[in-house]
């Protein structure tokens, strides 16, 4: 109990921290907001309607102790301000209406590869030297490190355009409407299909080969020898024994990983055009919008934290000998 | 140690994973919207592609700087909408109106049985009350001295100067419904989510964050013009998602900048394809800080304009899609206004490389022995070209001229930052030259104001965003003035005559190339779009000739 404490005195801190990092980065970029509009609108802006919409957006000149103090307490009353770049929208619509799809393709992309590649690694590992160790990690490997807009691009321009087995945009088609119905859920699925397999794609190498290192150290211990000599069928020392004392560390990546999902697959999301906080963001730093870009880098941050400490708590469930101190 | 029991547990995932997938694809195939010829039942809805939002957010809101595509276009309407294409100026709102002989005030009457879509007449009472919100929220119309409604029908707007630019001004300001916004307690913080206007579609539904639909106003002022049930609009991530949209015949109406836009769209089915882009956007500009030397030198502003080619640049950084500027620096878009007495006469925006040698020699920046030009303080003539680094075609124009001046021992880099770091340093006068935008309105006044008149130069330091180059010639603030206050077109065109003389003469900045309004259509669902041919809008879904084209489009109806 007292560990849970501590660690959770550490995560606020960690909070904190961030908090205050996350006020001031994208203070400490130049420019303003107001002149990107400018650059934007073309010289169709007058220059009294410039210092109007400077008020209006909030960016007159407050000390900045102020701003921080104003930051801090909005954070922790749930008001994360509105928008710049989409004015007059909130912050909070803005992030809540494309969190759904981040989730989806990057909990989906993330769950598959962590499962598959745990899995191919146990194999892997188990018959070591045979035809799916020799081949899948190096090719695993290769395949995962093309550039990713490449062979999503590939994928999409294969698949999409020239075979027309797969949509070529957005998350579901426009003449459906959101519901938990058999055909939305299939169109959901068959527009999920393309990015969630080319994240897949490129992150399975990774969870293979740390897998099966894991695995291989694993099997070297001396209670799979006592297992294997008390006649224990090999599936059974592969998978309750062996993998499970292997999972370990996936276990750790994994909660990192997950914290990082919220953040959106950028590219994932230029490419096939799929709704989520990736390209929201980039515009977001693009049009220095500073309330959105600090909505989204909370939020990040947050998710990230709250990941961690799951995974230490199920850390402590899994390991028993984390428990003792 | 193999083992075949330990074999089964794969081959019976990936036999599971194959069904799964089998059944995706049948699924997908089975719901995917064919957006081809099976939709031709006449209530297709007329589909456009946005690759500058790239989610929506329910926003409507006409005085917010981030409405929602259509707002301006298909909810509300000006009183008038003139179209940069063929110079012709159709009434809307309002069908007539008058301009004081003193150019001190004008007067317009609006048509009779106009209604909002949720069944009030719109009245002169709502144009006084949207004027007076605009400026209250955003500022702007600083010659208007006041807005008065006549009658239910007739408002006089009056000026505190003679004006005549003010009727396409003040005719292009989209009018908002009084009964609703006055009840708003904080207008600029509201997203009008269900919004009340005059135009032909107002009635917002299915919306998403990737798209939505605008049906049908019941109250429309001219329903028989409603010929299409509707606009749907989806979003895309920047112009590459966009562009694959378009040309995999998912859109109807595109206006982003398709490249090599023959072979990539047209070519798929040049029957129903095609593309038009007129010359009526703004002039894109070489702009230098003629603060600082040497660009405070006429001479030396002309010399480098002769140095560079600009139908490489036009070729090679535009494609080959906007057309070079001359010495009047008057784009496309107001060929009526051009003088052909000084544009025949142009030689400072010809491509001359031996002319701007004798031109720099002459005017006293002699080579050094490295061949670079030295300035008259002695240091080497170098600067530098700012441009945003998201405008990737002006960023290879930058690119070129750079490349081109060395030929005249000038050295030149570039610098791309971003766009709003460019745009300070403008905004400053702290920068030597850069690639930049000009004002565009109805008449070239606005244009030869930006560039040229006193009014508009503000120190280095105090930000400006007009007249980057901060230039005045004050013959240029009588000939404004002159132009103003004239009623007769006789009378403007001969001050347009005299600002093209003195800009030719003045060279404030170095004009390159008009900017080029993209549009593209397909009409397999939808017929009607303006061509060069029939030049009756511009096929721009962005600007305010949008309307035009929305009531005169029909759905293709098979049978």
């Amino acid at each position: 109990m007292r560990y849970l404490l501590r660690n959770l005195g550490f995560y606020l801190i960690a909070f904190w921290t961030s908090l205050t990092l996350d006020f001031l980065m994208p203070r400490m970029m130049p420019g303003d907001p107001v002149s990107r509009m400018l650059a934007q609108s073309q010289g169709e802006l007058q220059p009294d309607q410039v210092t109007q919409l400077r008020h209006l957006l909030g960016l007159d000149n407050r000390p900045m102790w102020r701003q921080y103090l104003s930051f801090v307490h909005d954070v922790f009353t749930g008001n994360l301000g509105v928008s710049i770049s989409r004015f007059p929208t909130p912050v909070t619509q803005v992030i809540g209406s494309e969190i759904g799809w981040t989730l989806l393709l990057g909990g989906t992309a993330l769950l598959i590869a962590v499962i598959a590649g745990n899995l191919l690694g146990v194999l892997a590992a188990w018959r070591r030297g045979g035809a799916l160790d020799s081949v899948f990690p190096p090719l695993l490997v290769f395949v995962g490190s093309f550039p990713y807009f490449w062979l999503a691009m590939g994928a999409l321009y294969l698949f999409g355009l020239t075979l027309g087995w797969f949509p070529l945009n957005h998350a579901y088609d426009v003449t459906f409407t959101p519901g938990f119905s058999a055909g939305f859920i299939t169109n959901v699925i068959s527009h999920l299909f393309l990015p969630a397999v080319t994240i897949v794609l490129v992150s399975i190498g990774g969870w293979m080969l740390g897998m099966r290192n894991t695995m291989i150290a694993t099997e070297a211990e001396d209670y799979i020898t006592m297992a294997e000599a008390k006649g224990l069928s090999p599936r059974r020392i592969m998978f309750r024994y062996a993998a499970r004392n292997a999972l370990l560390p996936s276990v750790t990546n994994f909660g990192l990983s997950l914290g990082f999902v919220v953040g959106g697959a950028l590219l994932t999301e230029v490419v096939f055009a799929y709704p989520g906080l990736g390209y929201q963001l980039l515009s977001a730093v693009q049009a220095l919008d500073y309330p959105l870009m600090q909505g989204i880098f909370l939020t990040i941050t947050a998710a990230v934290l709250a990941a961690n400490f799951l995974v230490d708590l199920v850390y402590v469930r899994l390991d028993p000998r984390v428990r003792v101190r | 140690m193999a083992h075949p029991r330990a074999l089964r547990r794969p081959v019976f995932a990936a036999a599971a994973s194959l069904a799964l997938v089998g059944s995706v694809l049948l699924g997908g195939c089975a719901g995917s919207a064919d957006s081809s010829t099976s939709d031709l039942t006449g209530n297709q809805l007329l589909t456009i592609p946005r690759e500058d939002f790239s989610t929506f957010s329910r926003n409507f809101n006409p005085f917010s700087p981030n409405a929602l595509p259509m707002t301006d276009q298909a909810i509300y309407e000006p009183m008038l909408v003139f179209n940069p294409a063929d110079n012709k100026t159709t009434p809307w709102l309002a069908s007539s109106w008058k301009v004081a002989s003193d150019g001190r005030s004008v007067t317009f009457t609006l048509r009779n049985g106009l209604t909002w879509s949720d069944g009030q007449a719109l009245t002169a009472a709502d144009v006084v009350y949207t004027f007076g919100l605009q400026k209250k929220l955003l500022g702007g119309y600083t010659y208007l001295a006041g807005v008065k409604a006549l009658n239910t029908h007739t408002i006089l707007f009056s000026f505190n100067k003679p004006y005549s630019p003010g009727l396409y001004d003040l005719g292009a300001q989209v009018i908002v419904p009084e009964h609703i916004w006055s009840t708003i307690s904080n207008p600029s913080k509201y997203t009008n989510p269900d919004p009340v206007g005059s135009g032909p579609y107002t009635q917002v539904e299915d919306f998403t964050t990737q798209s939505y639909e605008l049906k049908k106003n019941p109250h429309y002022w001219q329903p028989a013009k409603q010929h299409i049930a509707g606009v749907e609009l989806l979003a895309f991530d920047g112009n590459d998602p966009a562009n694959l949209a378009t040309i995999a015949g998912q859109t109807d109406w595109a206006d982003q900048y398709i490249p090599d836009i023959q072979s990539t769209f047209v070519d798929r089915d040049p029957k129903n394809r095609g593309y038009w882009f007129p010359p009526v956007g703004s002039l894109v500009n070489w702009t230098m800080n003629t603060t600082k030397a040497p660009f405070n030198d006429v001479n030396v502003r002309k010399a480098l304009s002769m140095a560079i080619d600009r139908s490489t640049i036009t070729k090679i950084g535009e494609s080959g899609y906007a057309t070079a500027a001359d010495c009047t620096g008057l784009t496309g878009g107001y060929d009526a206004w051009r003088d052909s007495s000084v544009a025949s006469s142009c030689d400072w925006t010809d491509y001359n490389v031996a002319a701007a040698n004798k031109l720099l020699d002459e005017a006293g920046y002699a080579r050094g022995a490295n061949g670079i030009r030295k300035l008259k303080n002695g240091q080497p003539f170098s600067f530098t070209i700012e441009v945003g680094s998201a405008s990737s075609d002006w960023l290879s124009v930058a690119n070129i001229i750079a490349e081109e001046l060395k030929a005249v021992g000038v050295e030149a880099t570039v610098k791309a930052p971003n766009w709003s770091v460019v745009t300070s340093d403008y905004a400053d006068g702290d920068y030597d030259t850069g690639i930049v935008w000009s004002d565009d309105a109805a008449t070239p006044y606005q244009f030869y104001q930006g560039v040229m008149s006193t009014a508009m130069v503000e120190p280095v330091g105090t930000q400006t965003t007009d007249n980057y180059n901060r230039f005045g010639d004050s013959k240029a603030d009588t000939l404004l003035s002159e132009f103003a206050a004239s009623s007769t077109e006789a009378g403007q065109q001969k001050a347009v005559d005299g600002l093209q003389e003195l800009f030719s003469q003045d060279a404030p900045v170095v004009p390159l190339f008009d900017g080029p309004q993209w549009g593209a259509y397909n009409d397999t669902r939808f017929t009607g779009f303006p061509t060069a041919a029939n030049p009756y809008a511009t096929l721009s879904t962005r600007t305010a000739t949008a309307v035009l084209v929305l009531t005169t489009l029909h759905p293709v109806v098979s049978h």
